[in-house]
């Protein structure tokens, strides 16, 4: 699994906005791109979700397990996303939250897949709890283990652990790096606290419209 | 200060809904009812038109709503919108009339291709099955709850909220359509649910878009019963009230039906929405030409009107008229009676409800709000044949029948039940910061209300009495009742007209009917427009 993009670059009013770019993440690989409020990384994101939307505008080729998903539509592109909020569905419970995303299949064997990611997460039991009664962090886990179930092909972090606390900061950080690893999932991390970026990993950062390696 | 809304609105909706069930009581009616030859079929036709309608509107609504709203779209809809509902349905449903008769606009324009010389010999009026006051109803109802949607959608809250789930959802696989249905339409459920069932309600007992455009033999049920209620027989009248009655429990059976069928697919739901992603998505351009084929209709049924009303010879197939004349607009001049009557019982009734309501707010604590609205909901929700029949009984009573006070008072009702529903949740949630700091200002109440509060609220405080005055203006049902053949007011006219063959006069008619709420929109859009940016 990888995820490759391939000379992206992005223009505001047809003006440049990201210079032309290019990125291979590999799977169970999380890549940091750092910067300032405004520099672009959202938007980066957004683009490679497949969710650009005028003034803005893309070009260059996006890769997913080797296939150009650049043209695809936004819900076939098999891109995982995490917010700063969790964004769980208010409607549903945690548990229909959690097989909102799972692939079809056959009743028991997704029941069974969503209780076991519950547990996963400590928070066996709450199936039938609504969003709202649990706390961040808790809330913050299950939007992970939702993206998660869904199967991504590559993920997209977009400073999810802005919102969090210091300790609670630190214990999903690690929960979600151990989780994207254990699947294999190639990953983008944009964030604007370095301390968030995994240890030993690469990072960029966007400087002037530039995306620049770092290390 | 809350005493003449309970006066003019609370006391008189006790009355009537008390009124209402007068015929309850005398078995005569109701045996002569269920006697009726034609009874089974109209109760058939008026639930068929109703749910057709009802549900076409649900899921063209839908449909549109949240697809625009997904395409960031969908603010574009709200001024052409806020004009069509202005449209009086009357209005609305003569326009219609011209356009789908068998020598109408639309056969026209396939008679030029095909060589017709003569108007086809098909039903497409007054129609046995009821489709084409379905098809109208249909056309109405959905920019109603399109209304209802976009005002949801606009709220700020609201819109940002789903606008990041659907981005959620979206990286989980779901096409827009997954998202309109399993992330947006439940969320939107609780605010759709009782525009839906008045709609469904009006759609089921509507009497002036009925005479125009549905069936004759049998009428639907509502048809059957205006015209025993109007009838110079007692015992037809006692037939009637009891018809007016059981129509409206017949609508609340089907609605009885409707919750016993959602608490049942509760299963059926619960996998709806856990059974995984799926792609399917609509095209934008679909959502897009669905929006743009419904606004075309009322814009050609407006001009048609226009058209008709001059057309002084127009032969088929020809797509113009031959000879144009003023002749119906001169009648019209020489007799204004019936629009004296209808601007001013639509003034008054806006005016009196914006003032009645204003010193409501202004006076009851928010929590009597509650009462308010559901009177409101309840007589929205109940048929206006049985609400007008009880208004037209209360009046009787009180020797009220045949004078201004009674017309009037039919007219006050509905117009505040509508405008309370709008103007409840922005006077009730303005900011309580612009009262201190003009307290700090030493700015007295009158002062605070006059200079701050009222210009601030500008723009709800025009809308809804635009929307007051519409609903007033277009009242047929109490109207014809209270009226007693003392007073002409349009609707009376043109329902009257809609049977005879003068199309000129009644085209004339409708499109009276139809420009004084238009203008009314149009003025409330340019008054209530913001001058100012929020800080």
């Amino acid at each position: 699994m990888s995820l490759v993009l391939e000379d992206l670059s992005i223009s505001l009013h047809d003006d440049k906005f990201i210079a032309p770019f290019s990125m291979e993440i590999k799977g169970g690989e999380i890549v940091t791109l750092m910067g300032p409020s405004g520099s672009g990384k959202s938007t980066i994101l957004q683009a490679i979700a497949g969710g650009l939307a005028a003034p803005f505008a893309l070009s260059g080729r996006i890769y997913v397990k080797g296939v150009d998903v650049s043209q695809i539509d936004i819900a076939k592109r098999r891109i995982g996303r995490l917010f700063q909020d969790d964004l769980l569905f208010p409607h549903l419970t945690v548990g229909e939250n959690l097989l909102f995303g799972m692939a079809r299949g056959p009743r028991e064997q997704r029941l069974a897949l969503m209780r076991a990611a519950l547990s996963d997460i400590e928070l066996a039991g709450t199936e039938h709890r609504a969003p709202h009664t649990l706390s961040g962090g808790q809330r913050q886990r299950v939007a992970l283990m939702r993206s998660l179930l869904a199967g991504p092909d590559a993920m997209l972090l977009d400073e999810p652990f802005s919102k969090l606390d210091e300790a609670l900061r630190a214990s999903m950080r690690e929960l979600t790096f151990m989780n994207l690893a254990k699947r294999n999932t190639p990953t983008l991390l944009v964030t604007h606290d370095k301390a968030d970026a995994p240890k030993g990993g690469h990072i960029f950062k966007i400087e002037n419209g530039e995306v620049i390696y770092v290390r | 200060m809350g005493l003449p809304l309970v006066l003019l609105f609370i006391v008189p909706v006790l009355a009537v809904m008390l009124f209402m069930l007068q015929d309850a009581t005398t078995l005569t009616g109701w045996l002569a009812l269920f006697d009726h030859p034609q009874f089974g079929k109209a109760l058939a036709l008026s639930l068929f038109t109703g749910s057709v309608a009802g549900l076409a509107a649900f899921a063209a609504s839908v449909f549109i709503a949240c697809t625009l709203f997904q395409s960031g779209k969908l603010r574009g809809v709200a001024l052409p919108l806020g004009a069509m509902l202005a449209l009086p349905h009357l209005a609305f449903a003569v326009g219609f009339s011209f356009l789908i008769m068998p020598s109408g606009l639309i056969a026209r324009l396939i008679a030029l291709p095909l060589g017709w010389a003569t108007p086809p010999q098909i039903t497409t009026l007054h129609d046995p099955y009821g489709l084409a006051l379905a098809l109208a109803l249909a056309a109405k109802e959905t920019c109603f709850l399109l209304f209802v949607l976009l005002q949801a959608l606009s709220r700020e809250d609201k819109r940002l909220a789903l606008t990041a789930q659907a981005k959620a959802a979206q990286a989980l696989g779901h096409g827009n359509l997954s998202i309109s249905t399993r992330i947006i339409l439940p969320q939107l459920w609780p605010e759709i649910i009782w525009p839906l069932i008045i709609v469904f309600v009006y759609a089921t007992s509507v009497v002036d878009m009925a005479a125009v455009l549905g069936p004759n033999q049998p009428p639907t049920l509502a048809g059957l019963v205006w015209s025993d209620i109007n009838s110079a027989r007692v015992e037809n009248n006692l037939r009637g009230g009891a018809g007016a009655l059981f129509l409206a429990l017949a609508c609340a059976g089907v609605m009885l039906v409707f919750w016993i069928m959602l608490k049942l697919s509760r299963q059926w739901r619960w996998n709806f929405f856990t059974c995984g992603p799926s792609t399917l998505s609509a095209p934008l351009w679909l959502a897009q030409l669905k929006w743009r084929g419904l606004s075309g209709m009322f814009i050609i049924s407006g001009l048609l009107l226009v058209v008709m009303s001059l057309a002084q010879l127009w032969t088929f197939p020809a797509l113009v008229p031959q000879g144009l004349g003023t002749m119906a607009w001169q009648q019209i001049v020489e007799r204004p009676d019936a629009l004296l009557t209808s601007l001013v019982l639509g003034v008054a009734s806006a005016f009196v409800s914006l003032v009645i309501l204003v010193a409501w707010f202004e006076a009851m604590p928010a929590k009597y709000d509650r009462v308010m609205l559901g009177l409101s909901l309840i007589f929205l929700g109940l048929p206006a044949l049985s609400t007008g029949l009880g208004e037209y009984r209360l009046a009787l009573h009180l020797g009220l029948t045949a004078t201004w006070q009674g017309l009037f008072m039919a007219h006050l009702i509905p117009a505040t039940a509508y405008m309370f529903i709008i103007l409840a949740a922005p006077y009730r949630s303005f900011d309580v910061k612009w009262r201190a700091a003009a307290n700090g200002l030493m700015a007295n109440r009158w002062r605070f209300l006059t200079a701050v509060k009222w210009p601030l609220l500008k723009a709800p405080l025009v809308a809804s009495s635009a929307i007051g005055f519409g609903v007033a203006f277009g009242q047929y049902v109490p109207a014809q009742l209270l009226a007693a053949g003392r007073f002409d007011t349009l609707t009376i006219e043109a329902v009257t007209l809609s049977s005879g063959g003068n199309r000129t006069l009644l085209a004339a008619f409708a499109f009276l009917l139809m420009l004084p709420p238009l203008l009314a929109f149009w003025l409330a859009t340019w008054a209530g427009r913001q001058k100012w940016s929020a800080p």
